[in-house]
C-alpha cells in the first residue's frame, strides 16, 4: 500500500475512533488543503456512532429505559469508545455490553440489576439467532441445543415478560431458561421450576420414565404430561414414538 | 457495444428482485405477486440461525438469491477477513449463486468494523490497493463479482481522478462486473454538483450487471442514501436512461429504513420490471 494511502487510513481511523470536533480539526490538521466541507464529513462520524447505538437500543430496549435517558447515553458514549464492533455481524457488537454495564454499575450509581438484565436481553437475541439447528427427528429425549441457563438475584423472567412495566424486577435469586421454539423459532424464556430441571436431566442423563418413576414415586402419567408439555414448549425435543 | 461482462460469463438477466428483510421473513417466501430473484445481505445469513435460515432456505426454493455483501471491506487497510471470506463462498455455494456483490469502499479499519461504506480517495494508490484484493475474493469464492459505486457525502482527501475513471480503472484492472446503483449516481450527483447522465455516459456500461434502485432523504445542506422511501421520479428517469444504454439488466428495489409492507416494495420491483420490458435488447 502507498504511504499516502496508509496515512489516509490512519487519519480516518483516528477520527472514527472518537468522532467530534477535537478528532476532526485533527483530521483536517492531517490532510492541508482538504476543502470538504466539515458537515459532510462528520456524517460518516455520526453514522459509525449511530450503528453502535442502534444496535444497542435494538437489542437492549429494556436495560435502556431501566437506567433512563440520560445514563443510557453516557453507557453508549463509553462503551462505542472501546471499539466493540470486532465481528462483521453488527449485532455481534451487543455481547459485551453486559459485562461493561457490570464493571461500571457502582461507579455510576445503576440499578444493581440492570446489568443481569442486560446480559438476559442479550441472551434473549444470542438464543433467538443462534447457529444451532433442531436436531429433528431424535432418538431419545434431548435438550434444546439453543438452551441457555442465566442465574441472577432478580426476578427477571417476570419483569420481561411484562416488558419492564414494573419498576424494578422484584428481588430474590432465580435460574432462568431460556431457549429458541424449534417451529415458532422465537425465544421462549421461564424461571427454572423443579419439573422443567426433572426433564432437563432427564434429558441430559438419559434418564427413561420408568427409570424416574422408579427413583421417585412420581405417578406415571403426570411424569409424561410433565415431559410432553416442555417438549411442546421447545424445552426439549421428543422422539417419534413420544417416549423419553 | 462489445461483448458483455455478463455475456463473457453467461449471466442472463434476471428482472427486478427486493431484498430479503427482517420483517418479511415470514411473508415474502409465501407471496404469490410476480418477482424474479431475492437479494440477501450475507452478513444476515453468515452467523444468524433460526428464522432467518428457514426464510431463506424457502426463498432459495422460489428464486435465484444474490447476496450483496457490506462488511468484506475491499478497500480496507485490514487484510481479508478469512472467516468472513469463507462464509460467504459457503453462502454463494449454498444458494448456488450466479455472482455475488459488494461495494468499492472500506468498512473496517485496525480490526473494528465500522458497518458503514466508507468512500475511498479517488486515486491511483487507491485503486492499486483495491485491485488485487478484488481479484483474490474472485480466485476465493470462484464467481463472478461486482462492485457497486457508493454514495459518499465528501471526497476524500488525496483523490487525483475523476470519480467515473476510478470506477473504471478499478473494475477494468481487476475485470469483475459494476453493481450501478442508480440512486446513489443521482444522490452523488446533486451533493457533488456534476451531471448525472454525463457521469452514466462515461462508465464501463458494458460491465454492468445489476442495477440498484432506492429511495433517499433530502436535508437542507445534503442528500442522504437512507433506502428509506420510494424512488423519485428523477431516478426513475436516470434509470431509463441507463437502461436505453445497457438493455435489460438485473434490479433491485434496496428499502431498509423505514419498510412499509411487502406489497408497496413489490410494486416498485412491478415498476421496474415494466421498465425493464421496454428497455432495447442488448
Amino acid at each position: 500500500m502507498k504511504p499516502s494511502l496508509r496515512a489516509f487510513f490512519d487519519s480516518m481511523g483516528a477520527y472514527l475512533a472518537r468522532p467530534g470536533t477535537t478528532s476532526l480539526d485533527a483530521l483536517y490538521a492531517r490532510h492541508p488543503g482538504w476543502d470538504a466541507p466539515r458537515e459532510r464529513v462528520s456524517l460518516y462520524g455520526d453514522f459509525v456512532l449511530g450503528h453502535v447505538r442502534g444496535a444497542l437500543e435494538k437489542v437492549f430496549p429494556l436495560t435502556r429505559d431501566a437506567v433512563g435517558p440520560e445514563a443510557w447515553g453516557a453507557l453508549v458514549r463509553d462503551f462505542t469508545s472501546t471499539r466493540p464492533a470486532r465481528h462483521h455481524e453488527l449485532n455481534h457488537l451487543c455481547e459485551g455490553f453486559p459485562a461493561f454495564l457490570g464493571d461500571v454499575t457502582a461507579s455510576r450509581g445503576l440499578a444493581p440489576f440492570a446489568a443481569p438484565l442486560a446480559r438476559f436481553e442479550w441472551t434473549d437475541f444470542a438464543v433467538y439467532a443462534a447457529e444451532d439447528a433442531s436436531p429433528t427427528p431424535v432418538e431419545r429425549l434431548t435438550a434444546n441445543p439453543t438452551l441457555a441457563v442465566l442465574e441472577h438475584d432478580f426476578h427477571l423472567c417476570a419483569y420481561v415478560r411484562a416488558r419492564g412495566a414494573a419498576a424494578a424486577p422484584a428481588p430474590g435469586a432465580e435460574l432462568a431458561l431460556l431457549w429458541r421454539h424449534p417451529v415458532q423459532l422465537k425465544t421462549y424464556f421461564m424461571a427454572a421450576t423443579p419439573q422443567a430441571l426433572l426433564v432437563l436431566k432427564m434429558a441430559v442423563e438419559g434418564l427413561s420414565l420408568s427409570d424416574v418413576v422408579s427413583a421417585t414415586g412420581m405417578p406415571h402419567a403426570e411424569l409424561r404430561a410433565t415431559v410432553t408439555r416442555h417438549a411442546r414448549e421447545g424445552l426439549v425435543f421428543l422422539p417419534a414414538d413420544g417416549e423419553g | 457495444m462489445a461483448v458483455t461482462y455478463a455475456q463473457r460469463h453467461g449471466l442472463k438477466p434476471l428482472g427486478a428482485g427486493i431484498g430479503l428483510r427482517r420483517s418479511f421473513y415470514g411473508e415474502l417466501p409465501r407471496t404469490e405477486r410476480a418477482l424474479d430473484w431475492v437479494e440477501i445481505i450475507p452478513e444476515n445469513f453468515l452467523t444468524l440461525g433460526g428464522r432467518s435460515q428457514r426464510a431463506l432456505a424457502a426463498c432459495k426454493e422460489r428464486w435465484p438469491v444474490l447476496p450483496h455483501g457490506v462488511g468484506l471491506n475491499i478497500g480496507g487497510p485490514d487484510e481479508l477477513d478469512d472467516a468472513y471470506v469463507q462464509g460467504l463462498t459457503a453462502l454463494v455455494e449454498r444458494v448456488d449463486a450466479p455472482f455475488f456483490s459488494d461495494h468499492l469502499c472500506y468498512s473496517r479499519l485496525d480490526g473494528v468494523y465500522l458497518h458503514d461504506l466508507l468512500p475511498l480517495p479517488f486515486s491511483e494508490a487507491a485503486v492499486e490497493h483495491v485491485v488485487p484484493r478484488v481479484r483474490e475474493v474472485m480466485d476465493r469464492v470462484g464467481r463472478p463479482f461486482l462492485l457497486e459505486n457508493p454514495s459518499y457525502y465528501a471526497r476524500m482527501p488525496g483523490g487525483t481522478l475523476q470519480e467515473a475513471d476510478f470506477l473504471r480503472h478499478v473494475v477494468e484492472q481487476a475485470d469483475c462486473g459494476l453493481l450501478l446503483d442508480v440512486n446513489n449516481v443521482y444522490v452523488n450527483a446533486l451533493n457533488h454538483g456534476y451531471d448525472a447522465r454525463a457521469f452514466i455516459d462515461a462508465l464501463p456500461l458494458e460491465r454492468v450487471v445489476q442495477l440498484h434502485l432506492a429511495g433517499h432523504t433530502r436535508y437542507p445542506d445534503v442528500i442522504v442514501d437512507t433506502h428509506g422511501a420510494r424512488v423519485c421520479d428523477d431516478v426513475w428517469s436516470l434509470y431509463r436512461y441507463v437502461l436505453a444504454r445497457t438493455g435489460p439488466v438485473a434490479t433491485l428495489i434496496e428499502w431498509d429504513q423505514d419498510i412499509p409492507s411487502l406489497d408497496a416494495v413489490l410494486d416498485e420491483a412491478d415498476a421496474a420490471r415494466t421498465a425493464l420490458r421496454e428497455a432495447p435488447g442488448r
